[in-house]
């Protein structure tokens, strides 16, 4: 029988997005339903069906960071520089854990290791856990440094891997999310599967044709509750994980592992399904993804499937991958927050198929307390966070 | 950094495959001197039959084998593991570098007017080389994916105990892969990063609740079963804790048993007492 788990605070947030540098470029990018989708120009994208994306324009000259080329470490270094600017971190470096969460590593290095000028650092940076481990020296953190590998779902997990180490007393603070950089290996890789949209995005619409990538950056500062002090952003409450064990690139056709992941979570927030005010959605407007996550979470809700707000911010920002969970995670505790949800972009005919509260259209104002945020990744993981936001 | 657990876990059974052959029988006393100057001692593609692996990579076919030779060694049906009771914690430094690296050489051939590889995307991803096993075993319960070296598999450890002790599995299987054959030549330019020789291996623990409490911890040295490891076997990055299990095992460890591991500088250590 799980046992509940003990609440973990989240102090701050930060995030690089396709919407800006900081964190309130993100929500105001969100609320007033700005479009982060563009042609990508840092790489040729000319021989692929699609060459549209979330891609970050401009990134700040960071001080320290001017040998720094890995592009995944840079968007790390952005966010950890925005999360920073609102809380300092206030532990000994031994009782700092770095979580990342990502889908690509620095794999964008790979591609440059392999070019005829190509060098040894780009080789080393090219293994998945550089980036998470830059960002420790960065912050001078001197605990345990993990790099989660669960594709799309790697945000979601980090975070909960995490709240372990915090629950455990490992450590004191936790710098945990997640991060994924564009490149032309994921673009050729996704354009190869056909699942990236000539058209928009538009998860949960009966149009739905694919998705499109981004890249992005989020992170939190998490610690025990007991060591919450002064204003926090909210808590995390419970965080489930679950194999599919049916396909390697394709969700179970019922989504078995998305709603044991759902059920787990929920069970070690000690909390129901009842408790929901807010769905953050995977969302990633591919045919598939969206049917099975709609029937999921109208099995979960059950009655309540018709009352509670679901949005997906994939259509916004792209699928920013290891990003993604993180990213929505902290959009969840800024709605509860704010007393604004925002909606799902490209969303205007919903699928039949997909019945759910959506927020369509524009933003809807309530103020969820308890979110449920979902994801799904390669390989056949599922991830579900329950998120607690802080009162206003 | 020290923590200690009060519900208790154990190792039932550990299972080693190295490019030195099966089992910890196979590992030379001295893999330096049993190199002879070869940087990598490779593991042959395992011969799984299935329509299923027609597309899958060689290190998926090395995970799906050590977890296969743990359960025969150990005499555990397959159904005992099938579900959502059994959780599987996967940990590589590198066994994603040989798919990535494909991917990347067929794209510069495409672009160059050549024929590209036939390597399917999906299996560039690590979570994929542990999706291809749970299919494989029915494994549909909670799941950890740490990329790293040895640091990481005694991190997976003590997640795998973790899952144990809150409930939320019966049992765990840590599943480690490393092949470094098809990136010899980016190995040899990080050096500094890696031993020698590279071993190739793919190992798995199966942790069920047991007697003994763990203590998860920094330890500044190697412990002498770390450094037995990595003479007998080489450079094995995350499957080294598992080798060190397989080893004091054999030794008659019992179940009190440690295991350290070290990668980018950071030690960790998971212990049994």
């Amino acid at each position: 029988m799980r046992r509940r788990a003990e609440p973990v605070s989240l102090i701050a947030a930060g995030a690089v997005t396709p919407f800006g540098p900081d964190l309130d470029a993100f929500w105001s990018g969100l609320i007033t339903g700005s479009d982060g989708i563009s042609m990508i120009e840092r790489f040729p994208v000319d021989d692929l069906r699609v060459g549209r994306g979330g891609e970050i324009k401009k990134l700040r000259a960071l001080p320290g960071t001017r040998r720094v080329g890995c592009r995944a470490t840079q968007l790390l270094f952005a966010a950890a520089e925005d999360l920073l600017a609102r809380a300092p971190i206030a532990a000994e470096p031994e009782r700092i854990a770095v979580v990342l969460g990502t889908a690509l590593g620095g794999v964008g290095e790979l591609e440059r290791a392999l070019t005829p000028r190509g060098r040894f650092r780009h080789a080393a940076g090219a293994l998945y856990d550089s980036p998470a481990h830059a960002l420790a020296r960065r912050l001078g953190a001197r605990g345990p440094v993990l790099t989660v590998g669960a594709a799309c779902a790697a945000g979601a997990t980090a975070m909960g891997n995490g709240a372990d180490l915090l629950r455990a007393g490992v450590v004191d603070v936790v710098v945990a999310g997640g991060y994924d950089a564009l490149c032309r290996f994921v673009m050729r890789g996704f354009d190869a599967l056909r699942s990236l949209t000539r058209e928009s995005v538009r998860p949960f619409d009966r149009r739905r044709s694919g998705l499109l990538l981004g890249e992005a950056a989020a992170l939190v500062m998490m610690v025990r509750d007991e060591d919450a002090r002064g204003t926090r952003l909210g808590r995390l409450l419970g965080h489930g994980s679950a194999s599919d064990g049916s396909h390697i690139a394709a969700p179970d056709a019922n989504g078995r592992g998305l709603e044991l992941a759902i059920v787990s979570a929920l069970d070690e927030a000690g909390l129901t399904a009842a408790d929901v005010e807010f769905v953050s959605a995977h969302g990633t407007g591919t045919p598939l993804n969206d049917r099975v996550e709609a029937g999921v979470l109208q099995r979960v809700l059950g009655r309540r499937a018709a009352e509670v707000p679901v949005n997906s911010i994939k259509a916004s920002v792209g699928h920013t991958m290891g990003a993604a969970a993180a990213l929505e995670a902290v959009m969840c505790l800024l709605a509860g927050r704010e007393g604004v949800v925002p909606y799902t972009m490209g969303l205007e005919e919903p699928d039949p198929a997909c019945q759910l509260d959506h927020v369509i259209g524009s933003c809807r104002i309530v103020r969820p307390r308890v979110s449920l945020s979902t994801s799904l990744g390669f390989g056949g993981c599922n991830a579900a966070l329950v998120l607690e936001a802080a009162d206003s | 950094m020290s923590v200690n657990t009060t519900i208790g876990t154990a190792v039932q059974a550990v299972s080693v495959l190295t490019g030195w052959g099966p089992g910890i029988e196979a590992l030379p006393a001295d893999a330096a001197r049993a190199a002879a100057g070869r940087s990598v001692i490779a593991l042959e593609r395992p011969a799984l039959e299935g329509e299923r692996f027609r597309r899958a990579t060689r290190e998926c076919l090395l995970g799906v084998a050590a977890v296969d030779a743990l359960l025969r060694a150990s005499r555990i049906p397959r159904e005992v593991v099938r579900g959502s009771t059994t959780a599987l914690i996967y940990v590589t430094g590198g066994a994603y570098g040989a798919s990535n690296h494909a991917w990347v050489a067929a794209d510069t051939a495409r672009r160059g007017g050549s024929v590209s590889g036939t390597l399917h995307f999906p299996y560039t991803a690590p979570s994929v080389m542990s999706g291809e096993v749970a299919i494989e075993f029915g494994l549909t319960g909670p799941y950890g994916i740490l990329i790293g070296g040895a640091a990481a598999a005694v991190d997976g450890l003590w997640q795998a105990t973790r899952l144990l002790e809150t409930g939320q599995c019966e049992r765990a299987l840590v599943l480690t892969v490393e092949t470094f054959e098809e990136c010899a030549e980016l190995y040899a330019r990080g050096r500094w990063l890696v031993g020698r020789p590279l071993v190739e291996a793919a190992a798995c623990a199966l942790l069920v609740p047991g007697a003994r409490r763990t203590r998860y911890d920094a330890p500044r040295a190697p412990s002498a079963l770390e450094t037995l490891a990595r003479a007998r076997a080489g450079e094995t990055l995350a499957c080294a804790p598992l080798i060190a299990l397989a080893l004091a095992r054999a030794a008659g460890a019992g179940d009190s048993i440690g295991v350290t591991g070290e990668w980018r500088g950071r030690r960790a250590g998971l212990h049994w007492h």
